[in-house]
């Protein structure tokens, strides 16, 4: 192959990434070194502020609700990152059987909708909508003889409620990429399958979902990135005092005590703290990838 | 044939109907949002409007499109989206080529990639990566819109899983023809990814679009904001406690239903570049390609 | 050829001073106008216009102040202006020859002045020789940075009469700002009772039902309980909030605030209160808490307040206020403007009267109260002529705060912006200028330009006894603010003994920074949960120990410090 030789074009072709990469990712990384600082707004800077090793991180683990709030965190995130992946894989799936090209292209543009809105916006909405006194749910809820139900004053219902609204925020959106490995599908799988007399439901389970589980298994392994991120905006907008036990996370209690009162050597330390577990199980899930089923993730 | 048997068709009619209903559930928030901007203010201050305007005008829209601010934010979020999701697409293809090539044909690939991946998991924060835009010089610059969004790695990760997919035959029949990876990368490689490079043009367009950050603390004139930025600023909620009593300022506060029809045109662009882009997921061109 | 041009330029000599001659005296005109107004300026700087250390009513040439602004996102501009270039600008550099100079601005939503402050500072940007700061946490920062200077000094040297008798008015306003006696920055003064609250209850449902204005917690009870079970309007009990408050932030904010229940039983909570020992107290550990709790609780039960009180904010309280669903909204004395003015737009004949905070069952009654000040000015320690900063402040004291008619901002600040003129001389509706209106206050170099905490207030009596507005500021109010507005001052005012200020107004003490939040987040916790019921009243106890143990106690310790400090 005479492709070898001409690796050099393959360092050339990366390099313009590789370049922004250096400057506005790695550059900039020489701020970590301010989670062992007690950073110093002035007379101090990133390389003048006092070293004090690892007290931020003492700080962040010695509150009476360290646990609680990383738990919370760690539990929310989670679930958000198994229903973003199952719900746009299963719709994906669905909406290839939908024959008609008007009717699938529809469907797919009206759940692309919610993603487009925020969170203020949406909390606004979901108040109304949830609320106990008269809210839409609930009095549907009321009709099938259930009482009424306490969706964002209850600490697990405001878990379910916050899991389930992002669910729907975002499934839309993430069906895209699934859309997209379905068109690479090469039809004469189908077309082979056909003529075998397979079922729709054996042509499903043998040449459809096989074809997406690499792209699943891409997004899914790269969502782990946000294995501590529970959603900012969507959690700062809806909690409320009755659900600080199951709802606060590692990111508003950050941004209580630290972001509003400009103490960036503490935020660095707690965001250093959520990229190192992050890290670790992306690596962890792309070694598995490969040992298992022998495919690079990335 | 499989879709002509009758649980096949069942199935279908559920499918539909189910799928579509899904779809009315996402559409009534954005509904909500139209009946809002629609709706007189002391209605929409008073939260009495649900899908259907209450008192019907359209001041909140005469009032957005006089709003010179408005309009030329929306100006620099097209430059920002067209230039920015161009710039994205052309380093993910040069970046995701390369890397999607087995570590027996490229020796390199698996540390770029890891070196790429680490830039989406750790970051210095703030702080520093405000003194890099300030030596720059990129502060109350477009470019700092542009320039360090510029390496969008989740899409270079999933263009390089998409380019993986195309056939071994296409790219070793142009290498022997004496094409470079140059030239096999455009030639061969572009032409049947464009369900791929649709869907990241598409989510890089909406990255674009929404960002509002940047434009917060690195531009000083809201006539340079994008939309994004322009839309953060007035849609968030004042905190009275925390600032001085103007009466005359008053008025101007409540102003939920120009704030629904800003939501709503700033949202317009993307919504409606959407159903342009579905005509690239056609199935069968990776196939078509490989037939010729 | 060179002669002439000699000639020229000798004659072009003495025109400019005819010129400065001719300014010299249209200025002592004005001083002679308002006389009154001005004396204090005019001892200072004298008619030289000149002391010993550089002070000058005008600079020849002009000095040069650099500062950094956050843009309120509501302020509009008009004319193609910036915040860096504007109305404002170029009259401080024709007026007073001080160009000002912006190093950044930033339109502050999202905390993004604080956070850009803190980047540029950081970063090694030029620091502004004046900035005027909000953010209380970011101010203590600054000072603490020792980027900027000493004040007291320059402001009892500099500062004319009108400014110093307007800080005068509460001595407290220096407390944040001093350091070991010292004055590190200039409280920026705002007017009095902005955020004190009062009562608004519908007064056409109170005429139908023949009931007088609740003066106690138990006729309060009564109201409230005819408001939703004998609506007027026809409404059925559950449409109905009779008293519309939220606690999904706080106990004690500015509207649809709950603070007043506790204060029937003598405490207010969320702030520091004087105890009778002399010494500052926590108010949500006072045992008057629990009562308080409990009477909110036995409200919820009965449906008074909404059943989702936890989950609404500020704003969220207006909603059944405007929508005509609510009987009651606890709020500032200018709500009647906004919102409350649109209550009648969905519902014809509602009437909204301001009223005094009732009185617990010991006959207790005590409202939080406002500060005087909402910021703080800080200068440069590097700035070369500080004294500019008091040329421009000294002029909007005394032509700005309170003049008396005649002066140059008789009718507002900028013709065509803040207000205008019609063609028959009067004034125009704000609503009516040609291009609109815009705040050009805002573009001022210090906050508001100048305000005398206790002008507004007046004013507002003034018309309320019945008095024509004649003063800039009578008219502001009388034309700006909504019609009950006068009103509600009035019973504001007949109240002043039972509002009390957040005694504590220090840096946050160091057990405050590594225990404060976690504090604060249980406190909430228990307090909704008890209004809930999810908690019996008694875990109120429970939550005084774990406060005291958590850091409470030491911080109690901390903040008496402070205060013993600053007394």
């Amino acid at each position: 192959m005479r492709g070898f030789k001409r690796s050099w074009q393959f360092h050339l072709m990366i390099l313009p990434s590789l370049l922004f990469l250096i400057v506005f990712a790695y550059l900039p990384m020489a701020g970590i070194v301010m989670a062992f600082q007690d950073f110093k707004l002035l007379g101090g800077g990133i390389f003048g502020s006092p070293w004090i090793g690892l007290e931020n991180f003492r700080t962040m683990f010695e509150r009476e609700d360290s646990l609680q709030v990383i738990w919370n965190t760690f539990f929310i995130a989670a679930l958000k990152i198994i229903f973003n992946l199952l719900a746009p894989f299963t719709f994906a799936i669905l909406l290839n059987e939908v024959r008609k090209a008007f009717l699938s292209r529809t469907i797919q543009t009206l759940v692309y909708l919610p993603h487009f809105l925020s969170w203020v916006i949406l909390g606004g909405i979901l108040l109304n909508i949830l609320s106990t006194d008269g809210g839409l749910v609930n009095r549907a809820l009321g009709a099938i003889g259930i009482d009424p139900i306490f969706f964002l004053g209850e600490g697990n219902w405001f878990r379910f409620t916050v899991i389930a609204s992002e669910v729907w925020k975002e499934f839309g959106y993430g069906t895209i990429v699934f859309l997209a490995a379905l068109a690479n599908i090469n039809p004469s799988l189908y077309e082979a399958a056909e003529v075998d007399g397979a079922s729709r439901w054996k042509q499903t389970l043998h040449i459809t979902i096989p074809s997406l589980i690499p792209m699943a298994v891409v997004v899914g392994t790269l969502s782990l990135g946000n294995i501590l991120n529970a959603g900012f905006d969507q959690i700062f907008n809806l909690y409320n005092p009755l659900v600080y036990e199951k709802g606060d996370i590692i990111d508003t209690f950050v941004y209580r005590t630290a972001i509003m009162e400009g103490k960036f050597g503490f935020a660095t330390a707690v965001g250093l703290f959520k990229s190192i577990v992050s890290m670790a199980l992306i690596v962890i899930s792309y070694r598995i990838a490969y040992k298992v089923a022998n495919y690079r993730v990335f | 044939m499989y879709h002509k048997t009758v649980p096949y068709r069942i199935f279908n009619l559920f499918n539909t109907a189910f799928l579509l209903l899904l779809g009315l559930l996402c559409v009534l928030p954005l509904i909500h949002v139209l009946a809002v901007s629609f709706s007189a203010k002391s209605a929409a201050d008073a939260n009495l409007v649900n899908l259907w305007p209450v008192d019907f005008t359209t001041v909140a829209y005469e009032k957005t499109i006089n709003n010179p601010v408005f309009l030329s934010s929306l100006w620099v979020a097209v430059k920002r989206t067209v230039i920015g999701t161009v710039l994205t697409l052309g380093l993910a293809c040069l970046a995701a080529y390369p890397m999607s090539k087995e570590s027996t044909v490229f020796k390199g690939r698996n540390v770029y990639a890891w070196v790429f991946v680490f830039t989406m998991i750790f970051s210095g924060g703030l702080v520093p990566f405000y003194v890099v835009i300030q030596k720059l010089g990129l502060m109350n610059n477009f470019w700092v819109l542009i320039l360090p969004a510029a390496v969008n790695v989740w899409l270079t990760i999933l263009l390089l899983n998409f380019f993986r997919g195309v056939p071994k035959e296409l790219e070793e029949a142009a290498l022997i023809d004496g094409a470079g990876h140059f030239r096999t990368l455009i030639s061969i490689y572009l032409p049947v990814s464009l369900p791929a490079l649709a869907t990241l043009g598409l989510f890089s367009m909406v990255f674009h679009w929404n960002s509002w950050f940047d434009g917060l603390l690195y531009l000083h004139n809201k006539a340079d904001y994008p939309l994004a930025t322009f839309l953060q600023t007035v849609i968030v909620q004042k905190d009275m406690s925390s600032m001085s009593i103007n009466p005359k300022e008053m008025e101007l506060l409540s102003q939920k239903t120009v704030n629904a029809a800003q939501i709503f045109l700033g949202a317009l662009p993307v919504l409606v570049i959407y159903p342009f882009l579905q005509k690239f997921f056609v199935k069968g061109l990776v196939l078509g390609s490989v037939k010729e | 050829m060179k002669a002439f041009t000699k000639k020229g330029l000798l004659l072009a000599v003495a025109c400019m001073m005819l010129i400065s001659l001719l300014g010299a005296c249209g200025k002592a005109d004005n001083d002679g106008n308002n006389a009154g107004a001005n004396n204090g300026g005019a001892n200072d700087a004298g008619e030289t216009a000149e002391t010993g250390n550089g002070y000058k009513d005008k600079y020849d040439p002009p000095v040069t102040i650099t500062t950094v602004w956050g843009v309120d996102p509501e302020l509009k501009f008009k004319n193609g202006e910036t915040i860096e270039n504007n109305v404002a600008t170029k009259w401080a550099m024709d007026t007073l020859g001080i160009e000002i100079k912006s190093l950044w601005s930033v339109t502050d939503s999202n905390n993004a002045f604080a956070t850009k402050m803190r980047l540029a500072l950081t970063s090694g940007e030029e620091i502004p020789d004046v900035v005027t700061i909000g953010d209380a946490q970011l101010a203590q920062d600054l000072i603490d940075s020792g980027l900027f200077r000493e004040v007291g000094s320059l402001f009892d040297q500099y500062a004319n009469d009108t400014w110093k008798a307007a800080m005068a008015i509460d001595e407290n306003v220096w407390n944040p700002y001093t350091r070991d006696g010292k004055r590190m920055g200039i409280p920026v003064l705002d007017y009095a009772y902005n955020h004190d609250y009062l009562l608004w209850i519908r007064q056409d449902w109170l005429d139908k039902l023949n009931l007088q204005a609740p003066k106690t917690l138990a006729e309060l009870e009564t109201v409230m309980e005819k408001f939703k079970n004998e609506n007027p309007d026809g409404l059925s009990p559950d449409q109905v909030t009779p008293l519309s408050i939220g606690f999904k932030n706080k106990m004690s904010t500015w509207m649809g605030d709950p603070s007043w229940v506790f204060g029937a039983y003598g405490t207010l909570p969320e702030q520091w209160n004087a105890g009778a020992d002399g010494k500052l107290e926590y108010g949500s550990i006072n045992p008057g808490m629990k009562q308080g709790l409990e009477t909110l609780k036995s409200w919820h039960d009965k449906g008074y307040i909404p059943q989702e009180a936890a989950l609404w904010d500020e704003n969220k309280t207006a909603e059944p206020a405007v929508a005509g669903t609510a009987g009651i909204i606890p709020g500032p004395y200018w709500m009647s403007g906004w919102p409350l003015s649109d209550t009648a737009k969905n519902v014809p004949g509602a009437v909204w009267k301001p009223y005094a905070i009732p009185a617990g069952p010991d006959g207790k009654a005590m409202r939080h109260g406002t500060h005087f000040t909402n910021g703080v000015t800080l200068i440069s320690a590097k700035m070369e002529h500080p004294e500019a900063l008091f040329t421009y402040q000294n002029y909007m004291f005394d032509n700005y705060a309170d003049p008396k008619p005649g002066s140059v901002f008789d009718n507002g600040l900028f013709k065509n912006y803040d207000y205008d003129i019609a063609e028959d001389g009067t004034l125009l509706r704000w609503e009516d200028i040609p291009g609109g209106y815009v705040n050009s206050v805002r573009y001022l170099l210090v906050r508001d330009g100048a305000r005398i905490p206790d002008a507004q207030m007046k004013a507002l009596l003034n018309l309320a006894d019945g008095k024509e507005a004649t003063t800039r500021l009578e008219k502001e109010v009388q034309t700006a603010y909504g019609l009950e507005t006068p009103g509600a001052a009035k019973v504001l005012l007949s109240q002043e003994d039972i509002s009390f200020k957040n005694m504590f107004t220090g840096p946050p003490t160091e057990t405050m920074s590594s225990k404060l939040d976690y504090l604060n987040k249980i406190e909430l916790q228990t307090f909704n949960e008890i209004i809930y019921g999810q908690k019996p009243v008694d875990a109120f106890d429970d939550f005084v120990s774990t406060w005291k143990s958590g850091g409470g106690d030491k911080i109690t310790e901390e903040v008496n410090t402070w205060y013993d400090s600053v007394k």
